[in-house]
Order: C-alpha cells, then sequence, then structure tokens
C-alpha cells in the first residue's frame, strides 16, 4: 500500500503534458473525500433504518413479516383486567389456528384476527407481539436469530372490564354510538365500547368470512367504524367544559364572572355580528351567571361571551393542550378532534367571532371523538391533570411479563381551577335546574358530576345526545363519555346510560 | 513491436506472483462458503426441519466450486500474464460477486426463465470475470481507446438513437433493446462508451478549460466553444429520462460527467454551473413528466401511498428495519421476499438487492458492501493518480466512478435518500448486460494499473485540431 501512494504522489508531478497546470491529483483526492462522505452518507442512511426506525417499523401491523406471522403462529390470549378471556386461539378441523372472540361487545376495541381479512384493533396494534415478532427484551431480540424457534407469542392483558363493556352495549342497545370509560388516576380504559357491534369470530373463520364480511360492508350503519375513537361528532354543550378550562386556564375569566348583557340576551337572543345566538332553553333570571349558574343551566350565551372573551388563539391553544388537532396517541388509531375547520385570521383558525361564539358552546365547525372528551372529563376529574389514555395492562411472554405504567402525559390546569369546573359539574347533574338536562345520571350512593349535551346537527334529524363526567365527585375514580347519535336531547339518552354505567362501574368496585 | 505482439509471441513473458491477490481471494473464498453453508442450514429450519436437510453442506456445491475455481483461474493468468496491475480489484468483485450468487439462490427460483435465477446469475458471473480477466491481462495499448474518441462518442449516440427508436418497455421505462435473440440495456454499454469519449475529450482540451474561460456577469464560465459538450451532455441526459423515462442511467451520465469536468479542470465553478442546469432541468422535468413526478412524490412521503405507488419503497424499508444491526442470517429474512405481493417487493432481484441484503446481512452486511464499493472508488482513484498522462488518469477515474456512482445512486435510492431509480447494484444485482459492462469497466480499471506498462503514444500520432504542443515525454 505504501509504495502505491509514494509511487502516485511523484508519478503525478513528473506526469507528462501537466507542465505549469496544477495536476489533477488534488482534483482525485478531492472526489476522493467527497465519495468517501457520500458512502458515509449511505451508512447513516442504513443505520437510520435499521438502528433509530427497527423497532417501530418491524413491530407495524403494515410490515409484511408481522402480517405473514399472524397467518399460521398461535397468537396470544388477550384477557380483560380480571383475567376474563377476551380473545383465545383454537385449531380447527385442518389443525389451522383460528381466533374467537368472547362476546360482539368487544368488536370495537379487541377488534380481529381474520385470515381473509387481515386484523383490526387490538389484534393490528398488537399484532408483533402476540405473534411473538417482537419479544418482550430486546436483547433477546438481538439473538433470536441463534434459536431454533425464535417467536415468543405474548399474551396481553388489557385495562378493560369484560362486564362494563357488555353493559355499555346493552345500554347503547339498537342506537348507534359510544361509550368510552377511564380511570382518571391513571389513565386506564375499562370500557370502549362502539355500536353497532360484529361478531369477530365470525371474520376469524376461513369459512364464514366472506359473508360475514360482505354483510358488515353492506351495513349501512357502519358497524367497522370503531366509533369510540375514530367517530367525530358535533359536540354541542359538553365542548362548554373545554371553553371553561380554556377561561379559566388563560386567566380570561374566573368561576365569579359574571357577563351583564347575559340575563336580556337570554330573551332575545345575543346578536354577535349580526348573527343571533339563542339558547333553546331560555331560563328567566335578572341575575347575572357566574360559571356554575351557566353550566348548570347550559347557558349558550354565557359561554359564547366566556369564548369570545378568551379569544381565538387561546381556545385553540387550551384545545390542543387537551388532545385536539391531532390524532391522540393510544393503542388503537384514533381521529383527531378539531375545534374548527381552521384556515381562518381571526386567532386560532377561527374565521370570524360568530364561528368563535358558537364553537365555544360546542356547534359551528367542532367535531370531536368521544375518547377525546372522555379525557375532557377525566382532566377536570384529576385535578387538572391528564394523564395518558391506555388500554394495556401487562404483556406477558417467555421471557416474563412487562407492565405498562401509567403516565402523566399533559399538566392542564392548577388543581383548584379543576376544582372550580368540577363544582359546576356537580351542580349541572345535582342543581335543581341541572337536574333538567342530566336527568337519569344521577346514582344512588354515588356523587356524579358532569355535562350534557344536545349537537344539533342542521337539517330536521334529531341531535346527537352526549354525557361527559364522572364520579365520586368528591374523589373521581371512573371518568365517562358518551354519545348516542340522533338519540335526542342529552337528558333523553345520553345521561340515562351514563348513570346505568356509573351504576354498573360502582357494583363492579364494590362501593 | 507492440506489447499486444509480444506478448503473444511469447519472448517476454515471465510469469510473476501476485501474493496479495492470492491472500485476499482466499478470503474471499472462505467468506462465500461459509455463507453457502449458513444459507443451507437455514434453508432447512425454514422448511421446518432440520438444518441442511438438503443432504449437502452447501447452498449450491456446484455452483460454488464453479465461480470460486473461475476466480482463481483468473488469479492464473494474471500471474501468468506477468503484468504487474492492482492486485486489490479482483478479490473486490470477486466477494461482490460471491455474495451476489448467494443472494440470487436464496430468491425465489422462478423469477426468470432459463435455468432459474441462481443458476442464470453464475454464468453472467463467470462471463463477467472471464471478461474482466481477459482485458485485464491482454490490453496494453491504449490507443485504440485514444485515438477514436469521436468514433465512440458516434457510436454511442448511435445506440441511444436506436433505443429510442426501436427500445420496448420494462415496467414503463423503454430500457431493454433486442437485436435479434439477445437483449440488452443499452445504457449499460453506453457508460462504458461516454467515460472513454469524456477521457478523450477533456484530456486533449484540458488546458484550454482551465485557462480560459468567458465571463459571464460575475460568472467565470468555460470558454463558450467547449461548453458545448456540457449543453449537450445535459441534453442527452434530460433526453434519457424524457424518451426512456430512465432516471437513473441520466443521473449516473451527468453525475460522472461532472465530476470528470472537476478532476479535468479543478474548477468547482463548472460544477455549480452544471448543478444549477441540474436542478432546473429537474424542476421542469418534474412539471411536465407524470413518470418523474410519480417518483418525486414516492421519495417524499412513500407511507401515504404505501399500498399503491410507494409499496416497493415502503416495503424495502421495512426490509432493512427488519434487518437491524445484525440481520436475520442469510435465506431467513422474510419467506416470501422478493415474490409478489403481499410481503415480496416487486423487481427486488434486479433494483432492490441492497434492501434483500439489509434484511439478511443487516446493518453490518450494508456497511461491508459499502466498504467493499469504495474499496473499488479508492483503487481506481489511486490508478488514476499514478498514471503515466491525462488520459488515463481521467479514463481510470471514470470507470471507477461509473461503479461507484452507480453503487450509491441505486444504494441512496434503496434506501430512500435519493428518488428511486431503476439501475442495477455493480456485480450485485441479477442481469447480464450490467455484468458484462462492468466486467469490462473493471477490466479495463485493472490493465491501466499496469506499472510496467508501455508509455502513451507520442503527441504526433494524436488527430484533432487541438493538439498539446507543451506536451512531451518524460
Amino acid at each position: 500500500m505504501t509504495d502505491d501512494r509514494a509511487r502516485g504522489g511523484t508519478a503525478l508531478g513528473n506526469a507528462p503534458g501537466v507542465g505549469k497546470r496544477p495536476g489533477i491529483g488534488t482534483a482525485l483526492g478531492r472526489v476522493a473525500v467527497a465519495l468517501t462522505v457520500a458512502f458515509g452518507g449511505l451508512a447513516a442512511g442504513a443505520g437510520y433504518w435499521q438502528v433509530a426506525r427497527s423497532a417501530d417499523l418491524s413491530s407495524s401491523p403494515d410490515d409484511a413479516a408481522v402480517i405473514a406471522a399472524g397467518r399460521h403462529i398461535v397468537r396470544g390470549e388477550i384477557t380483560d383486567r380480571d383475567g376474563t378471556r377476551l380473545a383465545w386461539t383454537v385449531k380447527d378441523s385442518n389443525g389451522e389456528p383460528q381466533r374467537k372472540y368472547l362476546s360482539p361487545s368487544l368488536s370495537g376495541v379487541v377488534g380481529y384476527a381474520s385470515p381473509v381479512y387481515g386484523t383490526a384493533g387490538l389484534e393490528r396494534a398488537y399484532q408483533a407481539e402476540l405473534t411473538g415478532i417482537t419479544p418482550a427484551d430486546p436483547v433477546q431480540d438481538l439473538v433470536k436469530k441463534f434459536r431454533a424457534d425464535p417467536s415468543d407469542p405474548q399474551a396481553i392483558r388489557t385495562t378493560l372490564v369484560a362486564k362494563l363493556q357488555q353493559a355499555a352495549v346493552t345500554a347503547l342497545g339498537k342506537d348507534r354510538g359510544a361509550v368510552v370509560m377511564l380511570d382518571p388516576r391513571t389513565g386506564e380504559v375499562l370500557a370502549l365500547a362502539s355500536t353497532p357491534v360484529f361478531d369477530a369470530s365470525a371474520l376469524a373463520d376461513p369459512q364464514a368470512a366472506k359473508a360475514a364480511m360482505a354483510g358488515l360492508q353492506a351495513n349501512p350503519d357502519l358497524p367497522l367504524l370503531p366509533r369510540a375513537t375514530q367517530g367525530r361528532y358535533v359536540p354541542g354543550s359538553v365542548f362548554k367544559i373545554v371553553t371553561a378550562i380554556a377561561g379559566l386556564g388563560s386567566g380570561a375569566i374566573d368561576s365569579t364572572t359574571t357577563f351583564p348583557e347575559q340575563p336580556a340576551a337570554e330573551k332575545k337572543g345575543l346578536l354577535v355580528d349580526g348573527f343571533r345566538i339563542t339558547d333553546g332553553h331560555p331560563v328567566t333570571t335578572a341575575k347575572p351567571l357566574d360559571l356554575v349558574g351557566a353550566t348548570e343551566q347550559s347557558s349558550n350565551i354565557w359561554f359564547a361571551l366566556a369564548g369570545l372573551r378568551t379569544g381565538g388563539d387561546a381556545l385553540a391553544a387550551w384545545a390542543q393542550k387537551l388532545g385536539f388537532g391531532d390524532p391522540i396517541p393510544f393503542d388503537l388509531a384514533t381521529a383527531a378532534s378539531q375545534v374548527t375547520g381552521g384556515g381562518g385570521d381571526f386567532g386560532g383558525g377561527f374565521s370570524d367571532a360568530v364561528e368563535l361564539a358558537n364553537a365555544a358552546y360546542g356547534q359551528a365547525e367542532t367535531v370531536v371523538t368521544p375518547l377525546q372528551m372522555a379525557l375532557v372529563a377525566s382532566t377536570i376529574a384529576d385535578g387538572g391533570v391528564l394523564m395518558h389514555p391506555h388500554l394495556v395492562e401487562s404483556f406477558s411472554g417467555k421471557a416474563g411479563t412487562k407492565a405498562v405504567d401509567p403516565e402523566v402525559w399533559r399538566q392542564i390546569l392548577p388543581a383548584g381551577l379543576a376544582q372550580d369546573i368540577n363544582l359546576a359539574m356537580q351542580q349541572a347533574v345535582n342543581g335543581t335546574l341541572g337536574r333538567q338536562f342530566t336527568t337519569g345520571s344521577q346514582v344512588k350512593g354515588l356523587r356524579v358530576a358532569g355535562k350534557s349535551g344536545t349537537a344539533e346537527l342542521g337539517g330536521t334529524g334529531e341531535p346527537n345526545s352526549w354525557f361527559i363526567g364522572f364520579a365520586p365527585a368528591g374523589d373521581p375514580q371512573i371518568a365517562i363519555a358518551v354519545v348516542v347519535e340522533q338519540g335526542g336531547r342529552g337528558a333523553e339518552r345520553a345521561a340515562p346510560i351514563a348513570g346505568q354505567m356509573l351504576a354498573a362501574w360502582k357494583a363492579w368496585a364494590g362501593r | 513491436m507492440t506489447a499486444v505482439t509480444r506478448a503473444i509471441a511469447g519472448t517476454r513473458i515471465r510469469p510473476r506472483l501476485r501474493g496479495r491477490e492470492l491472500g485476499l481471494l482466499a478470503v474471499v473464498a472462505v467468506t462465500v462458503a461459509i455463507g453457502s453453508v449458513s444459507l443451507a442450514a437455514t434453508r432447512g429450519l425454514v422448511a421446518g426441519s432440520a438444518p441442511f436437510n438438503g443432504g449437502t453442506f452447501f447452498a449450491d456445491q456446484l455452483a460454488l466450486v464453479a465461480y470460486l475455481g473461475m476466480l482463481f483461474v483468473a488469479h492464473l493468468v494474471f500471474v501468468l500474464s506477468g503484468r504487474r496491475t492492482d492486485q486489490v480489484l479482483l478479490p473486490t468483485v470477486g466477494l461482490l460477486g460471491g455474495i451476489s450468487l448467494l443472494l440470487m439462490e436464496r430468491l425465489p427460483q422462478g423469477l426468470v426463465g432459463g435455468l432459474g435465477l441462481g443458476r442464470n446469475q453464475l454464468l453472467w458471473l463467470l462471463a463477467s470475470i472471464a471478461l474482466m480477466t481477459a482485458i485485464g491481462a491482454i490490453v496494453r495499448s491504449d490507443a485504440w481507446l485514444r485515438l477514436y474518441k469521436y468514433t465512440w462518442a458516434a457510436l454511442g449516440v448511435g445506440l441511444l438513437l436506436l433505443t429510442f427508436a426501436f427500445g420496448h418497455d420494462v415496467n414503463g421505462q423503454r430500457l431493454a433493446l433486442s437485436i435479434g435473440p439477445l437483449t440488452g440495456q443499452p445504457s449499460e454499454l453506453l457508460k462504458v462508451i461516454l467515460v472513454v469519449f469524456l477521457a478523450g475529450y477533456l484530456s486533449e482540451n484540458r488546458p484550454l478549460l482551465m485557462d480560459e474561460s468567458s465571463n459571464l456577469g460575475p460568472l467565470r464560465l468555460p470558454p463558450l466553444p467547449y461548453l458545448a459538450p456540457m449543453i449537450a451532455m445535459w441534453a442527452i441526459a434530460l433526453s434519457i429520462v424524457v424518451v426512456q423515462g430512465d432516471l437513473g442511467a441520466a443521473l449516473l451520465f451527468f453525475a460522472v460527467f461532472l465530476i470528470l469536468l472537476y478532476v479535468a479542470t479543478a474548477r468547482a465553478s463548472f460544477v455549480a454551473l452544471g448543478m444549477v442546469a441540474f436542478v432546473a432541468g429537474g424542476i421542469v422535468l418534474y412539471q411536465a413528466v407524470p413518470h418523474v413526478r410519480v417518483r418525486v412524490d414516492i421519495w417524499l412521503d412513500p407511507f401515504a401511498t404505501a399500498s399503491t405507488s410507494g409499496y416497493q419503497v415502503v416495503q424495502a424499508l421495512h426490509a432493512f428495519a427488519r434487518g437491524g444491526i445484525l440481520g436475520t442470517g442469510l435465506g431467513a429474512g422474510l419467506p416470501a421476499v422478493g415474490g409478489l405481493p403481499p410481503g415480496g417487493i416487486p423487481a427486488l432481484h434486479t433494483d432492490f438487492p441492497f434492501a434483500a441484503l439489509g434484511e439478511e446481512l443487516g446493518l453490518v452486511g450494508i456497511m461491508a458492501i459499502l466498504g467493499l464499493y469504495l474499496v473499488v472508488i479508492e483503487r481506481g482513484l489511486r490508478i488514476a493518480a499514478s498514471a503515466a498522462d491525462d488520459f488515463r488518469a481521467i479514463l481510470a477515474a471514470g470507470l471507477s466512478l461509473v461503479i461507484g456512482v452507480q453503487a450509491f445512486i441505486i444504494a441512496a435510492g434503496n434506501l430512500k435518500l435519493i428518488p428511486l431509480t431503476g439501475i442495477t447494484l455493480p456485480f450485485i444485482s441479477y442481469g447480464g448486460s450490467s455484468l458484462l459492462a462492468n466486467g469490462v469497466v473493471m477490466g479495463l480499471l485493472i490493465a491501466l494499473s499496469d506499472r510496467g506498462v508501455e508509455p502513451p503514444p507520442a503527441p504526433g500520432a494524436r488527430r484533432g485540431r487541438f493538439r498539446l504542443r507543451d506536451r512531451g515525454i518524460a
């Protein structure tokens, strides 16, 4: 090597024809350096995909090896938090593994693993773990190529309660809708129901799958849509809690704020830039309402004024803190909630004062997922702290059990401000006037806080019926969001379902 | 008497031992043999039985023996030829080819007709090494390349026009040209012709390109008459994209041209000018040619179209990710790899061997392969630096660059660093045209590395108007 280099150096200087002009040696040297750097770039690129993105891509449900493994490997079991089996595998008559499911009530959350139609729900989200492509232990992952049987199918213990899930589907009945229940202290999801449900066992059966899927796809009620996480609904009055969080959090209002023009406007409506905002249920009191009163009576006027005072920028920013704007990071795929369609120049993407005022009480361009609204309730319940919502308690495989720990996602409000809203929501369920709107959500022996919603959809159809809340109000341990598509007013459909679910939770929790 | 006639007469030939080459070849042989054993072992496991259930410890014993035998025959020919040529290039190419052989044996054999993927590739590899050896051992004079550069250029343009007119489409790109029963990719041959022409043209006009310039405002441009070939190259590259849809060849030609222009003139302003022209051309093509736009859009976000147009690229990235640091091991990658959807990468054996190797050999293997190409580049540039005159220097640089830059373009495309183009990974991708052309390239490079070669022809033997009067034989 060294003699070559020496020769190269001298040969250049003496090369014929080079004369006074610089030799091409310098240029060649620079080209060599440039190409070495370029190849270093290739190595860095390979490192990015093979190290930095390796775990993420190779365990993705879209990965070809993960999909292939799903066809012939005996998947791990999925259980609820009490150990009840939700999904397990049997061998069919040909000895091929086939998935069975406890109940159709789980279809929206557990999903399916079908030999024909791939996977959905938790079966999709944790395909790599259930089939054992990704062992729980990274060291095992590195050396798995040296083992005879590299796969380590893991069992998943979810945070779900099968009984509550079943109760939610029973309560929703023939209606389309969703129920989300989670523990505000940990973010553990206890129920994530979506109706109509479907029979995932039929999709997992190679003989029955095609007919079952054809029926589901032809159904105009879209049973395959997991409404709890991906349904996007106009929120109506339940969004007032978001406005209250933004108003109190930004300091634009406090719990004693009143608007002098509000009592008069309750009768004639509130003019915003020529647009008249009214309350569908005018309550005639001469005294201006504060936060508690406005929440109890669900005053559109008060919240429109509060929203205008808070401003578009602050409302959008606080909504974003709560998870609006992007899909919520969760075990399952989620749709993004939005305060406004965006693009406007009034601040925060709102196009004008009218849109902002309407959005502040949950109309306009505002759409939300049930999971998002459950998180709003959970934030108030947990004293202003938003926990990361999650569905899995632990993974267990050959290498042992790996628990998923609760994690704070965001600190939203100081505890004192959250308590102000908590009190307002208690009054909305238990106050003399509030009860009119939330009939049915009360549970004997359990103090419930909440907010109902009646989301006008335009046209002549029935509005969407909403309820969000938590219990026990003094020491919240469960948060809930209920939506019933075209279920009428909040009190008619969603509030009673929430009442039933909270009672079922109380029975389960032994309180 | 010329060297060739002396060689034929056998009067001056004295065998010369090549110890370094032999040692490196032994390492290559052991490495490839181990790879073959590893593949045979994995095959049994993947099939669900014991390792080596095929009854043999090698994946394809005959192919292994034939291939390694060819490498040692090539070594022997170099020894007998008695020339003092480079001893690193043969083992480097030998290892790249060995990796290719193992990969092609491992992929589904039915991807091509004939004897199947592995055996077809073996034959092309043998032919390629034979060509490389023959050229490296026999060619001593470069006059036939040097003197007829415009003939070569005319041949190249003719070949290009033939392809434009009579080529047929492969995957929406007009890449292949059939003459009778033979089908080939002319761009592979074209790249060799291009380098020979550029070496002749640039070495002859080097003084003028370096010393003179015309000013356009603050810019120092090459003398205007000499801008013509630059514009011609640019136009040829553009027309290859527009007419053939062959982004890879266009990118390769233009990049090699710019680098050689820099080597010849040491003027970065020319390269900058070329880059500006390239970017401008690229923007126009993006607007005007749907094929280009699709490729660029896929590059920007392949995951957005993961199940349609971005499928190939996304699957390749998943393959890299599955490989991780150590890889799954030869033969243990995704079973459907190289097959059709779901899970396989279309055109894997030609366009994505780098991704398949990334899965099975891991980041470690990828680094090793990139290292092998760097060795080719560094040896080639070193041969250029110690060449006897400018023509040989630029030729040697160009020959190593067509290998190195081509490897870079396709590897970067596989890794989503640049838009994907359908060119081959030299000595690894499946395909005869590519292997034969690269065999010629390496053969010429080895021949040029001869340190006991006869001097270049005297200036008087040159043709052309721009004779270099200030040149003399040292």
